[in-house]
């Protein structure tokens, strides 16, 4: 993490500052730093609801992203390596997916709730929505665009159809899948916040944390609840970076890898 | 002689009978050269050169035709060929020694094998303690030589090359043609070496191929009588350097001036200067 | 290049075009109502709207915003995007308090109202049944929620021995159905609703729970007061007429409000019966929820009184009724 990355940031929360100390707004629609930063010890101490502390909340939002995602990925992946290379299978897959594709994930909770109802697996269905076609269509698109080179060479040694799948197509396609992964992940992320918002049964989310924070008009807690998210999805943004350069044979793979 | 590659009748046809204009890339090659050969192809660009090297390589399929290997008629499934491309296209996710090791592996060789087999090769080209390094890593020389190791690991009957020194500059391709001729000299494979420098075929090989303009036909084939090692400055290098300079030009000029399309519009008819 | 810039004075024309329609829409001006989606309280809002009082009275007004609770009404308010709108007491109380939203309280729209359904097959008769089961409320901190704790606390049940969950009022029947929450309070007409389909059994309404408890509120923006004090008092006016149109043909009031709830007209009276529609604003339940909130740890206020005088305001006294 450079430096710089920090100088920013620093900025904004500065000039924020300064912001709200100079108009101690009679409208309390947005907290200081200062603010923030209490609501945060608000919400590690007493909780939001009362009684359920941010932790709980982070273990169950993750713990739902983590199903969600990889349902997604056990799905799109093969999937989209099979569409990508088969043209009969694309044309089979594609155009369903190509519907579906553009329906926010959102938009399905009226169908999840009646279908699994508020518990567990209407936020993976959710979140898998939203992680699916990212993860799909990459994939898809990187062993479509393998670099026809790297298919004559195998010809060349008359490698047999599986042997091309196995050590062109698929290899080759990584950076895509990798780069599928990544924004799946994000999309997840966001989707499951916002699908916390209609309810959960346990009682414990992120979204969930800040519609209730929201029901108390704790504008405080809704900012440092926002803070929370933004920041766990930097954490896995990162993480996922990172471990793509250790699978992938770091930056020594070099530009091949386009992270 | 003792014919190792013939090709009879060689034709090129892109775009289907009635679908548009159907363009004759090559037009009836015939050609046969021996064992051991070393034979570079020149042509003005787009007659075809490349498109060539890729129907014997198994990677297009001639339109008419025959091609027939050390007496048999070339079975693509069970031809050992090495390939080398102008854009080396090695694999970016494996090593300098993985890359090498690739066509025996596709063979079923087992895994110890093999890689002593490519170790081997990365000795002999001078690639030691590079092995592990990724071709991101490595320069275009190494690049290249990596990709020729690769054609070569499998002990190929035959040995193509599709302009791969094309990308390099003139310091390094001078010292890979002599790397090639080393290398080449040692193992005695029959070579077919795609070029668009005049200078490069006259250096390397010992028949050069000559194409026309396309529907390409084979304008001549020039033998090379110079001893090895080659003097690129030697009187006898510039005459014939100059006598195949000549036979593009004339051929050359109006394709240039007109283009493919326009030229096989006009049909065969030949226009040029050159004096009958 | 040349693409480019016709591309560039597309978009601008396009903005300019949305701006002015925009501002179009601004300078008609209308005075911005909403209310709770689905929620029978608002019954007075619907039928001015259908029987013309608004316009009768003079006034213009647009349905600017449908809510799922009450706190996002609030924050409506407070955003400037609602002149004046029908919300439940509390989070109105709470919005004032806590300064997101500079609002006063110009109508009582009603009391009562709510109740306690419980899962038929659960076993669950009285609230000491509650003990460890699962309930969901319309949002934290509305009335339905302070119902809920007023009557866990008036028998001595802990509220951490409630799992207590957040569940938009839409969501909460087939919820229940699917057995994923033991009870729910709401407001009316999801009690109606959830007997009528067999998924649940009243336990207890709220008026048993807290008799004539108000309910929900007719709440302005004090900016919008300040400004235009004729046409919040037309719209004041509006809501007793419909208020009091309510009491007088209850049939009618059904048929719009089925046509507002898309249930039948049948379940509408049914729902409408538990409701009691009342436009005088009941100060003293408001203190009484002032306290509820400050003792569930809601929300802090040093002056009660200073505060009431305010929130309660210049319709302290009695609107004008017909």
């Amino acid at each position: 993490m450079k430096k710089i990355s920090l100088l920013l940031p620093c900025l904004l929360v500065g000039l924020w500052q300064l912001a709200c100390s100079l108009r101690p707004g009679a409208y309390d629609l947005v907290a200081s730093p200062a603010g923030v930063l209490a609501g945060l010890a608000d919400l590690c101490l007493t909780g939001m609801p009362p009684g359920r502390l941010l932790p709980g909340h982070i273990l169950y939002s993750l713990s739902r992203i983590f199903f969600g995602f990889s349902l997604a990925a056990a799905c799109g992946v093969p999937l989209g390596i099979l569409s990508g290379g088969n043209p009969k299978a694309r044309a089979l897959v594609m155009p369903l997916i190509d519907f579906f594709r553009p329906i926010p994930p959102l938009a399905w909770i009226p169908m999840a709730i009646i279908w699994f109802g508020i518990g567990f697996r209407s936020a993976v269905f959710i979140i898998f929505l939203g992680a699916f076609f990212p993860i799909a269509l990459n994939t898809c698109i990187g062993v479509a665009t393998v670099d026809r080179g790297y298919l004559d060479v195998a010809r060349t040694f008359n490698a047999g159809r599986l042997d091309i799948w196995r050590k062109v197509l698929i290899p080759g396609a990584v950076p895509s899948i990798f780069t599928g992964l990544r924004l799946g992940l994000g999309i997840g992320w966001m989707t499951l916040v916002a699908a916390e918002f209609t309810g959960v049964r346990q009682g414990y989310g992120l979204g969930y944390m800040i519609m209730t924070a929201r029901d108390l008009q704790r504008i405080d807690e809704v900012m440092a609840g926002m803070a929370v998210i933004g920041l766990i999805g930097l954490a896995i943004e990162w993480g996922m970076t990172k471990l793509a350069g250790h699978i992938l044979g770091g930056r020594r793979v070099g530009q091949w890898i386009r992270i | 002689m003792d014919t190792h590659l013939k090709i009879t009748g060689l034709k090129k046809r892109f775009g289907v009978e009635g679908q548009g204009c159907p363009v004759t890339v090559l037009d009836s090659l015939d050609f046969s050269c021996a064992k051991g050969s070393f034979i570079t192809i020149v042509g003005a660009n787009g007659c075809g050169k490349s498109t060539l090297l890729r129907i014997i390589a198994g990677l297009e399929e001639p339109s008419e035709g025959t091609i027939r290997l050390a007496g048999k008629p070339l079975d693509r499934r069970t031809a050992r060929l090495g390939m080398v491309f102008q854009e080396h296209a090695l694999y970016p996710w494996r090593t300098a020694v993985e890359n090498i090791e690739i066509g025996l592996e596709l063979k079923g060789m087992p895994r110890a094998t093999r890689r002593e087999a490519a170790m081997e090769y990365i000795r002999a080209f001078g690639l030691e303690g590079f092995e592990s390094a990724y071709p991101s890593e490595l320069s275009g020389g190494m690049k290249q030589r990596v990709a020729i190791a690769r054609a070569l690991v499998a002990d190929p009957e035959l040995v193509l090359m599709d302009e791969p020194f094309c990308s390099l500059d003139s310091q390094t391709r001078n010292t890979m043609q002599q790397f090639l001729l080393d290398v080449w000299s040692r193992r005695g494979d029959t070579v077919l070496f795609v070029t668009h420098s005049v200078d490069e075929a006259v250096f390397l090989g010992d028949e050069i191929l000559v194409l026309s303009r396309p529907p390409a036909r084979i304008a001549d084939i020039v033998p090379v009588d110079l001893p090895r090692p080659r003097d690129r400055t030697s009187l006898k290098a510039n005459a014939i350097r100059k006598q195949i300079l000549n036979m593009l030009e004339n051929r050359v000029s109006a394709a240039t001036y007109l283009g493919p399309a326009m030229m096989e519009a006009l049909g065969t008819q030949e226009i040029s200067r050159e004096s009958e | 290049m040349r693409f480019l810039s016709r591309l560039i004075s597309m978009f601008l024309v396009a903005w300019c075009f949305f701006t002015l329609a925009a501002a179009q829409a601004q300078s008609a001006a209308p005075v911005r109502l909403a209310y709770l989606q689905n929620d029978i309280h608002h019954l007075a809002l619907w039928v001015a709207l259908d029987k013309g009082f608004f316009r009768d009275e003079g006034v213009d007004v647009t349905v600017a915003g449908v809510f799922r609770a009450g706190s996002e009404v609030a924050g409506a308010l407070g955003a400037s995007q609602l002149d004046m709108a029908y919300l439940g007491e509390a989070p109105a109380t709470i919005a004032a308090v806590r300064g997101t939203a500079h609002i006063r309280v110009v109508a009582q729209v009603n009391t009562e109202g709510s109740a306690l359904v419980a899962r038929s097959e659960a076993a669950i008769t009285a609230i000491e049944d509650l003990r460890g089961k699962t309930v969901a409320v319309p949002a934290l901190s509305s009335v339905q929620d302070v119902l809920l704790r007023k009557a866990l606390a008036s028998r001595g049940i802990p509220a951490a021995s409630v799992n207590v969950i957040v569940l938009g009022a839409p969501e909460m029947i087939p919820a229940m159905r699917a057995g994923q929450i033991d009870a729910f309070v709401a407001w009316e007409p999801y009690p109606s609703r959830a007997v009528t389909s067999g998924a649940g059994r009243i336990v207890s309404a709220s008026a048993d729970i807290w008799p004539l408890h108000p309910c929900c509120v007719l709440a302005a923006d004090k900016a919008f007061l300040a400004a235009r004090p004729a046409e919040a008092a037309a719209v004041v006016r509006a809501h007793v007429k419909a208020t009091a149109f309510i009491r007088e043909h209850p049939i009618e009031a059904a048929a719009v409000a089925a046509k507002y709830t898309g249930i039948s007209q049948s379940e509408a009276a049914e729902a409408i019966a538990h409701v009691r529609y009342d436009a005088v604003i009941n100060v003293e339940g408001e203190r009484e929820y002032l306290r509820l909130l400050i003792q569930l740890d809601f929300i802090q206020i040093k002056d009660p009184d200073a505060f009431l005088d305010d929130f309660l305001g210049v319709a302290a006294k009695a609107p004008e009724a017909r």
